[in-house]
């Protein structure tokens, strides 16, 4: 009997230590911190450029009539052709762009801001990290 | 050393949870590739699927990864043996380049996995037109600034007109290599206020409706 309960911790502490590792790691994913190179979140906006950037808006033109971060441009690859000129109009060099799509699981920001970095060639275009869903006043 | 006694039993369990987590549906070709040019605006990709398994499935939810992908089916359920089709469309919009759009396919089989079909699809515009916008700050010394016109030498494109639809702002075109490399000079008469123009690139590709693509010149 106590062989068998033995037998059964050692399993058990094998079944542990993958769950341990997958756990870790699960925190970090969700941790503030972005996790890729060119994504900011909101309190970096904060901290960092004290709120002063531009922020585009890469959802559908639906989801940005309904709601979007004051001050936002709408910029996506739906109208890429006809939102450009609007986009030039709001562009500041001194001031950082910062473009968001609907949550962590979107890629609409990401290739909005490559464009914005190839086509356009400018530097300082970043990714909101969690998206619109990270934003606190929607 | 007993331990090892449990290893088979341990590796039946493995093996049965493993069958077990198998989707019934087999996909032909569950990741498809295409090239189309930014003129096609859409495209319709075909997955079919055979149900392999004994007992009847029906298919809960297609979830696209982007609001400008969809999926369609004709019916939910298929019993054993029964082949379907889902239909994926995606809408081009703007864009080009390289995209991968995937939908995520699940059953009533609660011990499966969501199948994820998708397509992996280039949009190829054979110009890079760079950069597309041009801007001087007020104030700033005047002084031409360039945008490089370049077209794949598989595909040359010429540039028919360059036109400024501002007076303060000119385009000068300078042929580097007629269809694949041309320059495009633009000037603004001073930089004393903001100004704003669009300039229009008028090609002869394609030949059936030639493309423009338009610069953004600014005076911040």
């Amino acid at each position: 009997m106590i062989r068998a309960l033995r037998q059964l911790a050692i399993v058990l502490g094998l079944a542990l230590l993958p769950a341990l590792v997958s756990g870790a790691l699960q925190l970090q994913w969700n941790s503030e911190a972005p996790s890729k190179k060119d994504e900011v979140t909101i309190a970096m906006v904060h901290n960092n450029w004290h709120d002063k950037v531009l922020w585009v808006d890469a959802r559908s033109r639906a989801k940005f009539d309904h709601a979007h971060i004051p001050g936002a441009v709408l910029l996506n690859e739906d109208e890429w052709n006809s939102l450009t000129s609007a986009f030039s109009d709001a562009y500041d060099p001194d001031v950082p762009v910062v473009v968001y799509c609907d949550g962590g699981s979107c890629d609409a920001s990401h290739a909005i801001a490559d464009r914005l970095r190839q086509e356009f060639k400018l530097q300082q275009v970043y990714v909101l990290k969690g998206g619109w869903s990270a934003w606190p006043g929607k | 050393m007993r331990f090892l006694r449990l290893l088979p039993l341990l590796a039946v369990l493995f093996t049965f949870a493993a069958t077990k987590a198998q989707a019934q549906l087999k996909w032909d070709h569950p990741l498809q590739q295409f090239h189309r040019v930014p003129e096609d605006k859409e495209i319709y990709a075909h997955y079919t699927f055979k149900n392999i398994g004994t007992t009847p499935v029906t298919i809960k939810t297609l979830r696209s990864s982007c609001g400008c992908t969809t999926a369609h089916l004709d019916k939910k359920t298929y019993a054993p043996n029964e082949t379907g089709e889902v239909v994926v469309h995606f809408i081009f919009g703007d864009r080009k380049g390289w995209y991968r759009k995937s939908v995520a396919v699940t059953t009533d089989d609660k011990a499966a996995e969501p199948v994820t079909i998708g397509l992996n699809i280039e949009i190829r515009d054979p110009v890079t037109l760079t950069p597309a916008l041009v801007f001087w700050k007020t104030g700033e010394p005047v002084a031409a600034k360039s945008v490089q016109f370049s077209a794949d030498p598989a595909q040359p494109v010429r540039i028919k007109s360059v036109t400024s639809y501002n007076p303060r702002l000119t385009a000068k075109l300078d042929t580097v290599k007629a269809g694949e490399q041309y320059t495009i000079s633009l000037t603004p008469a001073d930089t004393a206020q903001k100004e704003s123009a669009e300039i229009s690139v008028q090609t002869d590709f394609p030949a059936d409706a030639p493309r423009a693509y338009v610069i953004h010149a600014r005076i911040k």
